[in-house]
């Protein structure tokens, strides 16, 4: 029973110094010493003015192998800033960007938190911080009228990277405005050394206006709702880690990023192109998941990735979620610059035609009868040969590998009398195509061949010769200079009836 | 009590504006604002409210009549340090300012102060938002998404340009009551800012902690679509009586019958 | 003339509490005739009149020049009001003998139905001490400005009942805010501390 007065006094405490407006002296509840795990006991040393650092900036390492108090001032700041080229938001601010300074602090130290709401904002504005053990994460504690500051002490007794956001109504507004940062709590014995540390936060906006429709766009209150952002950005605008601003590291470094996801909708599948993430403290925990691709990220949530630089070029950060990063922005450019590893990465090594339909068959046997073709030496069997496999890629779809076509739909080529009739009609068939009806093999057939005039004078000749070699036809062979003449001559329309 | 009324006919001068308080007819109304207690409309009884919030040039005219709400003279009980901070001095308004503009940096002590001598009081959140829910043509807007859009855009605008001049243009075009300004010039304080007992943090409505409240727990915002109104109630929850701030203004209220006589 | 009077009746209450207020400094300047102007942010530069349980008239200024232990109530409460008289009860009983007599101020949101007589049956029943102990009455408008003076939040269901914030004052000689809690039903040693720092 005391236990849950206690519990009900805290929250009231927080809702009192809120009220009061000025800070009276407020009596706090009498808390019970018992040693939790991650307080390190009372701050010690003076008092310690935190390091704020604007995206993609992170503050330096602690270094510091004691509990402290740590001061951190934060200014909320209503301003209109681009969101993309010739586009402008009117963005709710931790600091003046978005996101909001990145705060960084020590297992156990005790966090004096200051919230400075400026004069010129229209909105009263508050902070929850996920790294915070209290009701509502500082929220109550720290709500803030425009021109007024609130000040709330927390010890950081979990290590770990987490979200912070403004939580005041309506709070899907506030963080869909640019109202989220992120706070990282150093294990007490600091973390690895690297090379880089960058801050990096995922973002969903809402406009009025249509995806880089100039001018200033007001928050889209219906599109938020309904969760079909116009924007997902990487630090708050488009082109906020591209060209001149893009990250940059050097080969054989050692680069860690902080990726924050502050939604307020969309959970980002990040992602590096070109990268294998080493390390990734997946959801800014403690577990260290190795050999990653993609990393998810909620919203409200972080995540530590890590990884070595070997190539030199330019690595593409994205929401895999791919319309995302191509068309509402959420992409950006980490360049690396040094000596190429050719052992690693060669770079191009070839380049020469690539047929995308074909590409599962042996194509010697057509590249075979090309040259032959070219030396004027071709035979009827390297016609047939080559002939067979090009009639895989594109007429096998309907007629089938068999050349019995699918009864009442594709007429049959196998012992066809269609064929056998007329051998050089099959040339215009191909080329221009067949449409209506016809008789083959004593049943009549409705439907629609394409022209097939993409096929070079050698490809028709070869795949006809296959034709008339294969399934019971008469034999003989087609020239490409047969195939050639059909196709200088004008197009008539070949109907099945003539 | 009615020779008092009578007397307060007689209202202050003012330098450019006259001051204009329309009759706006009695109704029922569903506030955003819901209780476990008090799920039906409320009915809401006629009163008179100014057409526009209260001008530069009302207050100034209004601090040289009464001495004691001069800057600097007003007790910071009543006022806190940034009370009409933009002005000049004590009874100069600030430079560039004109005294069209609604006047902003008052406390509720003061708007309450200003209101009095008018005869009037600062309106109930009732008042005010049943009065903020029309727009040119009708009483009751809140359901039409363009109107929400319109009043959500204020907060989109940049709040370091100038406030444009009360009546005029830019949201000042009178609604289906007659009244102007409501939305998108700037907030105005209510008589009973101390009673949206909203907890500090929006998010925990329905919690269980009702000894916060006595009994009844926070009050829980029924229409979480209408976000322009749900962000008047957020910023008033911020404020303590003597708070002030650059985009905080006021209009009053007065019983219709003296609109009447 | 009735008739108008209704109509009236919402607003009749400032231009009443209005009327009041001119009377005031009459009486505040007898008490006070002596005394150095207040400081700025004394919470009795407001000017509020009550009548206590007993009948008897008063203003909220009277109560400088001690410290004074200041909350806000109403009588038909059944569930926090009373654990807010227990906090006070006990808050009183943990100081020394010379503090123990703190004036205690208790105003009603509910001046609709608290009448001295109510007041006076409520104080009976939770045994009350009225050496120390006053329960006032005040009109509407100066309710809702003492609540605001003192940072309390409260509104009126239309069942009758209040919704409020539950919060224990302590003001010093001067009328400053020297001390709050919310803690109820017990002392809140914290506050008790800064209650015993007070000398009266």
């Amino acid at each position: 029973m005391k236990k849950t007065i206690k519990a009900i006094v805290t929250a009231s405490m927080a809702v009192l110094i809120v009220l009061s407006g000025s800070l009276v002296a407020v009596a706090a509840a009498h808390a019970a010493p018992t040693k939790v795990p991650g307080d390190f006991g009372p701050p010690r040393g003076k008092p310690i003015q935190a390091i704020l650092t604007s995206p993609p900036n992170v503050p330096p390492p602690i270094n510091r192998n004691y509990p402290a108090r740590v001061i951190v001032e934060l200014e909320v700041i209503e301003k209109e800033m681009p969101i993309s080229e010739g586009v402008s938001y009117m963005f709710w601010t931790f600091g003046g960007t978005v996101p909001g300074s990145f705060i960084r602090v020590r297992q156990g130290d005790t966090v004096e938190f200051h919230l400075k709401n400026h004069p010129s904002s229209k909105m009263p504005h508050n902070i929850d911080l996920h790294g915070v053990t209290g009701p509502g994460g500082g929220a109550a504690s720290s709500f803030t009228a425009p021109g007024h500051r609130s000040q709330f002490t927390f010890k950081a007794i979990n290590e770990g990277l987490y979200v912070y956001h403004c939580a005041t109504a309506p709070v899907g507004m506030h963080i869909a405005n640019g109202m989220y940062g992120l706070i990282l709590v150093e294990p007490p014995g600091g973390m690895s050394k690297v090379d880089h540390e960058f801050y990096v936060m995922q973002g969903d906006f809402y406009t009025t206006g249509k995806y880089r429709a100039k001018g200033l766009q007001p928050f889209d209150m219906e599109k938020a709702i309904d969760e079909r952002p116009t924007y997902v950005l990487f630090n708050g605008a488009e082109g906020s880690l591209t060209g001149d601003k893009a990250l940059t590291a050097r080969t054989n470094q050692n680069v860690r990023m902080f990726v924050g996801n502050g939604g307020p909708n969309l959970v980002s599948s990040f992602h590096v192109i070109g990268e294998i993430f080493d390390k990734v403290r997946f959801e800014g925990g403690s577990n260290v998941q190795r050999n990653v691709q993609t990393t998810l990220i909620p919203a409200g949530g972080a995540a530590m990735v890590e990884f070595h630089t070997e190539v030199p070029g330019s690595y593409v950060l994205v929401d895999h979620s791919i319309f995302r990063a191509f068309n509402k922005g959420a992409l950006a450019i980490l360049k690396v610059d040094g000596p190429e590893n050719k052992s690693i990465y060669s770079g191009k090594e070839l380049d020469s035609v690539y047929l995308g339909d074909r590409a599962e068959r042996n194509l010697d046997a057509v590249t075979t009868a090309t040259k032959a073709a070219a030396s004027g030496a071709l035979t009827q069997q390297e016609q047939i040969d080559a002939g067979k496999v090009l009639f895989t890629g594109t007429c096998s779809v309907c007629h089938q590998a068999n050349g019995e076509g699918l009864p009442n739909v594709f007429p049959p080529l196998a012992k066809s009398d269609y064929i056998g009739q007329d051998v050089k009609r099959t040339i215009g068939v191909v080329l221009h195509g067949l449409t209506g009806k016809v008789m083959v093999n004593g049943k009549e057939y409705n439907s629609v061949m394409p022209p097939m005039n993409q096929l070079n004078d050698d490809e028709v000749a070869n795949i006809l010769s296959y034709v008339l070699n294969s399934w019971g036809n008469p034999g003989g062979r087609i020239a490409a200079d047969e195939v050639k003449k059909v196709r200088a001559q004008p197009v008539t329309a070949q109907k099945a009836e003539h | 009590m009615l020779v008092v009324l009578a007397s307060m006919q007689v209202l202050p001068t003012h330098a450019t504006t006259t001051v204009e308080y329309r009759a706006i007819p009695p109704g029922s109304f569903a506030s955003v604002l819901a209780n476990d207690a008090d799920i039906a409309p409320a009915a809401i009884p006629a009163f008179a409210m100014r057409t526009t919030p209260v001008s530069q040039g009302e207050y100034l005219a209004f601090v040289k009549s009464h001495r004691e709400w001069q800057r600097g003279k007003a007790p910071s009980t009543f006022a806190d340090g940034t009370y009409l901070h933009t002005w000049r001095g004590p009874l100069a308004l600030g430079a560039g300012m004109s005294v069209d503009q609604p006047v902003t940096n008052v406390s509720w002590f003061a708007a309450q102060a200003f209101c009095e001598a008018e005869g009037g009081r600062l309106p109930t959140w009732l008042e005010w938002e049943y009065v903020a829910a029309a727009d040119e043509q009708v009483f009751d807007a809140r359901s039409n998404p363009a109107w929400r859009a319109r009043i959500l855009s204020w907060y989109s605008q940049n709040s370091s340009v100038p406030l444009a001049a009360v009546g005029g243009e830019g949201g000042g075009n009178a609604n289906a009551y007659g009244v102007s300004n409501v939305h998108g010039l700037v907030w105005e304080w209510v008589d009973d800012f101390n009673a949206l007992l909203v907890s500090a943090d929006s998010r925990n409505q329905g919690d269980p902690d009702k000894l916060q409240f006595c009994g009844a727990g926070a009050i829980s915002l029924k229409d979480r679509d209408n976000y322009a109104v749900l962000m008047r109630i957020a910023l008033l929850s911020s404020l303590s009586a003597t708070s002030t701030t650059n985009n905080l203004g006021f209009r009053c209220v007065r019983p219709l019958s003296v609109e009447k006589k | 003339m009735k008739a108008i009077f209704t109509l009236l009746s919402g607003f009749a209450t400032p231009v009443f509490a209005a009327a009041i207020m001119c009377s005031l400094p009459l009486a505040a300047d007898g008490a006070q005739v002596k005394q150095t102007a207040l400081p700025a942010n004394s919470v009795y530069q407001l000017p509020v009149s009550f009548t206590d349980q007993d009948g008897r008239a008063s203003t909220l200024a009277d109560w400088r020049g001690k410290p004074v232990l200041v909350t806000m109530f109403y009588s038909s409460c059944q569930f926090v009001c009373p654990r807010i008289v227990e906090a006070l009860k006990k808050t009183e009983a943990s100081l020394s003998p010379q503090q123990a007599k703190l004036p205690i101020l208790m105003v009603s949101f509910d001046p609709v139905r608290d009448d001295s007589a109510t007041l006076k049956a409520m104080a009976v029943e939770r045994h009350i001490d009225f050496g120390n102990w006053t329960l006032a009455r005040t009109d509407a408008r100066s309710v809702r400005k003492l609540a605001a003076m003192l940072g309390i939040q409260y509104r009126e269901l239309s069942s009758g009942e209040f919704n409020h914030s539950s919060v224990i004052l302590l003001l010093d000689a001067e009328g400053r805010i020297a001390g709050k809690t919310s803690t109820l039903g017990e002392a809140d040693p914290a506050f008790v501390k800064l209650v015993r720092k007070l000398k009266p």
